[in-house]
């Protein structure tokens, strides 16, 4: 017997979806790569990974060249403000001149903290430049004891949804659409790890802060 | 928005956890961990052959972070099937249910323990068929194949349904590239087999065989289109002392009809071991009357 089940989890996903797509936008670092990024504040702050963006900066400049294609459509141009490679996740600012505003909606944030084996979970991108593509999964494991996780000791999220080139940077996000990670790696085919929400938040707030006191692999740009 | 999604998500959730007791990480490679299941509350662990790369210096870790020796009862390499056995009394059973309470599109979880909490995966139920036999001839009540990812370390842990219910037990060696779920009674003969006598005991002549055609006239007295060409007979085995040779064509074993490999398979259980055989052969287009022993597969 059919139920109405499936219809009304089929239109929550398609919502869930298109609301996520408003923050997710595609990076690119002029000629030399590209891949996803994710609205994290209202005045234009946009997180990425770290390898996403490593191809910016020429050998022989300082000059650091980067375009934010908004969900609507509109390129912008964007600075690189920091980055840390060891834990994969830059930070970007677009340029919002004048009238040429584009509209803003920051990710809700969800806490990656608390997440559970099986609990549900969405990633979204443009992997292979297909825009704003999602994939859905569950939660395989969080924490820092991941088998074949890179970096002995970080934390992850490893989800059972398959993450390609063009996820990186991309949100992760939970059932109600908030985030919980940016995708970053493949771990096998069907098993993408992501960076959680919170390693990322700490790092925002240090960026707006200034504070890179001892950081690490951190870079102020 | 309805709460479809925070519904099905937190009803995930809740089978993970709800089956997180029934999981062990069973530590017997050099590398990554692997899994167990719970088999009852006096210590026996079931979990996958091919996780245990020693017989020896078996470690099982359970989910209140207690870690104990175990020591191994048995291996059924062609189930890919083990059971072990702790100190640990007391550890809550895993409610199991009936692979036919399943269907094709079910949703199910893979559930692991390769570290110290459980991991997940999540898919459907993609094939759920009859009994089959493995690539090393052990018998498997049902074909039971899913969509899950096998995680690193899930070997030996179970197949989980909606209601945090275990169906079986996940191995990825098996069959290559894909999951399949050994179902319960299957584990229940084995484990009852390794608990007995160590191992699965079955039946063995010592004869390699491949179908054949039978000729018109024999396939009609017969009633049988085909049986078994020996392609080797080892020396002294059950088979040579019961004088069958290279090139005869096995036709019937006790009262049975040997048209395939699985009917010799069928017909070699342990209940045979010790006892007069019966078989039938065609030897030059004629009908042979012989009489095997079958020995314990060694």
């Amino acid at each position: 017997m059919m139920t109405t089940l499936l219809p009304k989890l089929n239109s929550d996903l398609g919502e869930l979806a298109d609301r996520v797509r408003r923050s997710l936008v595609h990076v690119s670092v002029g000629r030399r790569g590209s891949g996803s990024g994710v609205v994290f504040t209202s005045d234009g702050l946009v997180v990425t990974n770290a390898h996403v963006v490593s191809g910016g900066r020429d050998r022989n400049s300082q000059t650091s060249e980067f375009q934010v294609t908004m969900p609507g459509g509109t390129t912008v141009k964007a600075v690189l403000l920091a980055k840390d490679d060891g834990i994969d996740v830059a930070v970007l600012k677009i340029e919002t001149p004048g009238d040429k505003t584009p509209e803003i909606f920051p990710i809700d944030m969800g806490d990656s903290r608390s997440l559970r084996a099986g609990q549900w979970v969405m990633a979204m991108g443009h992997p292979g430049g297909v825009a704003g593509a999602a994939v859905a999964g569950i939660v395989i494991g969080a924490g820092p004891d991941l088998p074949e996780a890179p970096g002995s000791g970080r934390d992850w999220v490893a989800v059972d949804l398959a993450l390609r080139p063009g996820h990186s940077g991309g949100p992760l996000v939970d059932h109600h659409g908030r985030l919980i990670g940016i995708s970053t790696i493949m771990a096998g085919l069907d098993v993408g790890m992501a960076v959680p929400a919170h390693v990322i938040e700490e790092f925002v707030a240090k960026v707006v802060a200034g504070d890179f006191g001892g950081g690490g692999d951190s870079v102020l740009v | 928005m309805s709460t479809v999604l925070p519904d099905l998500s937190d009803a995930l959730a809740d089978a993970v956890s709800s089956a997180a007791d029934g999981l062990v990480r069973v530590e017997g490679r050099d590398r990554l961990p692997a899994t167990g299941i719970v088999w009852d509350a006096e210590g026996l662990i079931v979990t996958s052959h091919h996780v245990l790369e020693r017989d020896e210096n078996i470690k099982v870790g359970f989910q209140d972070g207690e870690s104990v020796a175990a020591e191994l009862v048995g291996r059924d390499p062609s189930t890919d099937l083990a059971l072990l056995r702790t100190s640990k009394r007391g550890s809550s059973v895993p409610a199991w249910a009936e692979a036919d309470s399943l269907r094709v599109g079910h949703l199910a979880l893979a559930l692991g323990r390769p570290g110290a909490s459980v991991r997940a995966t999540m898919g459907i139920i993609s094939v759920l068929g009859q009994a089959w036999r493995t690539p090393a001839g052990g018998p498997v009540d049902r074909y039971l194949q899913t969509d899950t990812v096998m995680y690193p370390g899930f070997s030996g842990g179970p197949l989980v349904d909606s209601q945090g219910r275990f169906v079986g037990l996940n191995t990825s060696a098996l069959v290559r590239g894909v999951s399949i779920t050994v179902p319960e009674p299957t584990i229940r003969r084995v484990v009852q087999d390794l608990e007995k006598h160590g191992s699965v005991r079955r039946a063995y002549l010592g004869i390699g065989a491949q179908p054949t055609r039978l000729p018109d006239a024999l396939a009609k007295e017969l009633g049988q289109e085909t049986g078994l060409l020996l392609v080797s007979v080892e020396p002294g085995s059950p088979a040579e002392e019961g004088k069958l040779f290279l090139g005869d064509t096995l036709v019937t074993l006790g009262e049975s009809p040997v048209r395939h490999m699985d009917d010799l398979f069928n017909g070699l259980d342990g209940e045979r071991i010790g006892k007069s055989l019966a078989v039938r052969i065609i030897r030059g287009g004629q009908l042979v009357d012989l009489t095997v022993s079958p020995v314990s597969h060694p």
